[in-house]
C-alpha cells in the first residue's frame, strides 16, 4: 500500500500541506482543518508534519457505532459523512489523535489520503512528505527524540 | 456438525460478535441471535433526540443485514433462563435454543430515582429507543426540562434538549456534576461553563417526591424550593440485565466474571460489554466498564474466540467524552485514583484543564476539557489516550509534562508511542471495514 512516508530532516516548516490539505478536503485554506499539522521542535529551529498512518486496527474505525468509517481504495480509513452523527467516540479511541471534529459539519473527520492523490505530498516543497509504496512506520520519534534534547535538559536544569 | 453460536443480545457487544464471526468462518457457523429489541445504538440516540439523523439511522442491523450474514433471529423474546449443564437457553415464550457456544450481551437498563411519583408519565428515561421517541413526543420549543441525576448520560442530551429550545435544570444529589467522569476541579470548570450558557444547575439537592401539578411535575427536594417541569428525565444510573441468570451457576461479582479470553466460569459461555466484569488494562483489576468501546471490543474479541482463534483481550481501558455546548470533556483510565501522583493545569479563562495521573513514568490515567474547536484539544484527547492505553514509559518527559500539562505531542512522539501502537490489533490482523447496514430506509 502507498503511505504517508515522513522525512521530518527535510521539513522547512512552510506549511504549504496544512494549507493544501485543509483546501482540497473542504474548499477552504483553512490550516485550523487541515488533518496534516505542523509542530515546531527545539524552539522553532526545525519542524515536522504529524498525520494519520492509516494504522492497520483502524481504532477510529471499529469504534464508531454505526459504521460510520471504511476503507477505501487506497487503503485509507475515512469518514463517511452521511453516516457519521458526530458522536466524538473515534477521537477518544484513537490513540495517535488523528481524527478530528468539524464544528461547522458536525462530522468526523481525517486524513482519506486524497482518495490516492494526497494534496500535502504534492504541495511539500522539499519532499518531506512523499507518497510512496512502503510499510507505515514511526516517521518522527528518532528526529523528534533529537530536536528535543536540549528542551529536556533546560527543564532538567 | 457447523459449529451453533447463541447471541444473546444485539447491542454493540452482540453485533460485534456476529460481524466478527462472519469475518472469520465467512458464513460456515449457525448464528441465533436473540433479542428484546431491534438492533440499534444507544450511543447515536441523542442525535435522533435533536432530529439531526432520522429514525433509521439508528438501526446497526436490519432484517437484510442479518439474513445476508446467515443470522436466525429472535427478535423481541428475552432470555429467561440459562442451562449450562444442557447448553440451553430457555426465552420467555417457552421456546428452548440449544448452542455450542454462548454470549452473553444484555445490557443494562436505566434505573431511576427511588422517590414516590419516579414512575409516573411524564417522568422519562433516556436510555432504550422507546424511551427516546417518549421524551422526543413531551419535549416543545419553550418546555422546562428537568435532569435528574449529572452523569455522563445526562450530559450526552444535555445539548439536543437545548438544541430544541427547551430550558435545562439539572439537579443532582451528589455536591458536584459529573461524579464519575472528571474530578472535582474538572467539574467546577465544566458547571461554571454550563451557567455561563444559561443552564440551572443544583448540586447537593435530595430529590423527594415527584407529583403532578396542573398538567406539569412539580419536583420535591428535602432542602431546596420545588421546582415545576413540563417534562422529567431521569438519568439516575444503570444496572445490568444478569437477574435472569440466578441459578445458572455461572460467576457473578459486578458483573459476570470472565478470563482473559471473555469466558465466564462456564468456558463455553461468554459474556461481553455491561454485563462483563473483566480485566481493566491499566489497574488488571476486574471492573465492569459500561462503556460503548468495552462493548465493542468484548464483542470482537469473543466472536474471533467463537470462530476458532485464540484471541487474548488486553482489558479494557476506562473512557468517556462528552461536549456541552462545545467544551469538549474527556477523561481516561485511572483518572481518579487516589494517591496517584498526579499534574494538572488550569487556564479558566479558556476553559481548559488537564490531570495527567501517573505511576511511577507511565501514564495511568488523564482528564481533559477543552473548548471543542481548538484543534489541540482533540489532538491531545488522542494522544493521551494512547499513551495510557500503550503505558509507555515517559522518562524525562514527565518533567516536562509536570511543567507543561499542556504540551502532550512532544512527549508522545519522542517516547516512540507511534512505534509501540502500529503493531497492535485487538484480532491479530487488520481491522476490516464494517459492513453498512443495508436497506436502511430513510
Amino acid at each position: 500500500m502507498k503511505v504517508l512516508k515522513i522525512v521530518p530532516e527535510k521539513c522547512t516548516g512552510c506549511l504549504r500541506c496544512e494549507l493544501a490539505c485543509s483546501y482540497v478536503q473542504t474548499g477552504a485554506f483553512q490550516p485550523a482543518k487541515s488533518v496534516i499539522r505542523v509542530s515546531p521542535y527545539e524552539g522553532h529551529t526545525s519542524y515536522a508534519p504529524y498525520t494519520c498512518t492509516q494504522c492497520a486496527e483502524g481504532w477510529c474505525m471499529t469504534a464508531c457505532p454505526v459504521g460510520a468509517i471504511t476503507i477505501t481504495a487506497a487503503g485509507a480509513k475515512d469518514v463517511v459523512d452521511d453516516r457519521c452523527v458526530g458522536c466524538k467516540l473515534c477521537t477518544i479511541a484513537c490513540p495517535y489523535g488523528t481524527i478530528f471534529y468539524d464544528h461547522d459539519t458536525r462530522k468526523a473527520f481525517k486524513c482519506d489520503l486524497c482518495g490516492g492523490a494526497p494534496a500535502c505530498a504534492d504541495a511539500c516543497p522539499t519532499a518531506a512528505i512523499v507518497y510512496a509504496e512502503a510499510e507505515t512506520a514511526d516517521w518522527l520519534a528518532d528526529f523528534a527524540v533529537e530536536r528535543s534534547a536540549r528542551l529536556l535538559a533546560i527543564g532538567a536544569r | 456438525m457447523a459449529a451453533r453460536h447463541l447471541i444473546i443480545g444485539a447491542g454493540t457487544a452482540g453485533l460485534n460478535c456476529i460481524r466478527t464471526i462472519r469475518e472469520e468462518d465467512g458464513g460456515a457457523s449457525e448464528i441465533t441471535l436473540v433479542t428484546a429489541e431491534r438492533p440499534y445504538s444507544r450511543m447515536v440516540l441523542p442525535y435522533y433526540l435533536d432530529r439531526s439523523i432520522a429514525e433509521s439511522h439508528v438501526f446497526t442491523a436490519t432484517a437484510a443485514t442479518l439474513a445476508t450474514w446467515k443470522v436466525k433471529t429472535h427478535i423481541g423474546r428475552k432470555a429467561a433462563s440459562l442451562n449450562p449443564q444442557a447448553n440451553a437457553l430457555t426465552l420467555d415464550d417457552g421456546t428452548t435454543l440449544e448452542y455450542d457456544d454462548c454470549l452473553i450481551a444484555t445490557g443494562s437498563r436505566a434505573v431511576k430515582a427511588p422517590v414516590p411519583g419516579a414512575d409516573s408519565p411524564g417522568v422519562h428515561s433516556f436510555w432504550t429507543l422507546d424511551q427516546a421517541r417518549a421524551v422526543i413526543a413531551g419535549i416543545a420549543p419553550g418546555s422546562h426540562v428537568v435532569m435528574v441525576g449529572a452523569g455522563f448520560i445526562a450530559f450526552t442530551i444535555l445539548n439536543s434538549i437545548l438544541s430544541l429550545g427547551a430550558r435545562l435544570t439539572i439537579v443532582e444529589i451528589a455536591p458536584r456534576i459529573l461524579p464519575r467522569m472528571v474530578d472535582d476541579k474538572g467539574a467546577a470548570l465544566v458547571e461554571a461553563w454550563l451557567k455561563k450558557h444559561g443552564v440551572k444547575i443544583l448540586t447537593g439537592v435530595a430529590l423527594t417526591k415527584i407529583d403532578d401539578a396542573r398538567g406539569k411535575k412539580r419536583l420535591r427536594f428535602k432542602k431546596v424550593g420545588d421546582l415545576l417541569a413540563d417534562l422529567v428525565i431521569m438519568a439516575t444510573g444503570i444496572k445490568p440485565n444478569l437477574e435472569w441468570l440466578q441459578g445458572s451457576g455461572i460467576r457473578m461479582n459486578h458483573g459476570i466474571l470472565v478470563d482473559d479470553h471473555l469466558r465466564s466460569s462456564v468456558p463455553n459461555v461468554y459474556a461481553a460489554g455491561d454485563v462483563a466484569e473483566g480485566k481493566d488494562g491499566v489497574t488488571g483489576a476486574p471492573v465492569v466498564h459500561a462503556i460503548e468501546p468495552t462493548a465493542m471490543e468484548h464483542g470482537r474479541v469473543i466472536g474471533a474466540n467463537m470462530a476458532g482463534r485464540d484471541v487474548a483481550y488486553r482489558g479494557s481501558l476506562n473512557m468517556n467524552i462528552v461536549e456541552v455546548l462545545k467544551l469538549d470533556v474527556a477523561s481516561f483510565g485511572a483518572w481518579d485514583a487516589s494517591g496517584a501522583e498526579a499534574f494538572t493545569g488550569l487556564h479558566p479563562e479558556r476553559s481548559a484543564y488537564r490531570k495527567l495521573c501517573w505511576s511511577g513514568d507511565r501514564l495511568t490515567g488523564a482528564i481533559i476539557i477543552g473548548q471543542a474547536g481548538d484543534v489541540w484539544t482533540t489532538n491531545d484527547v488522542g494522544m493521551l489516550k494512547g499513551l495510557v492505553q500503550t503505558g509507555v514509559r515517559l522518562g524525562a518527559w514527565k518533567e516536562h509534562l509536570r511543567r507543561n500539562p499542556f504540551d502532550v505531542k512532544p512527549a508522545f512522539i519522542a517516547s516512540r508511542t507511534t512505534a509501540r501502537l502500529l503493531p497492535e490489533t485487538t484480532l491479530g490482523r487488520p481491522s476490516r471495514a464494517p459492513e453498512l447496514p443495508t436497506t436502511v430506509t430513510r
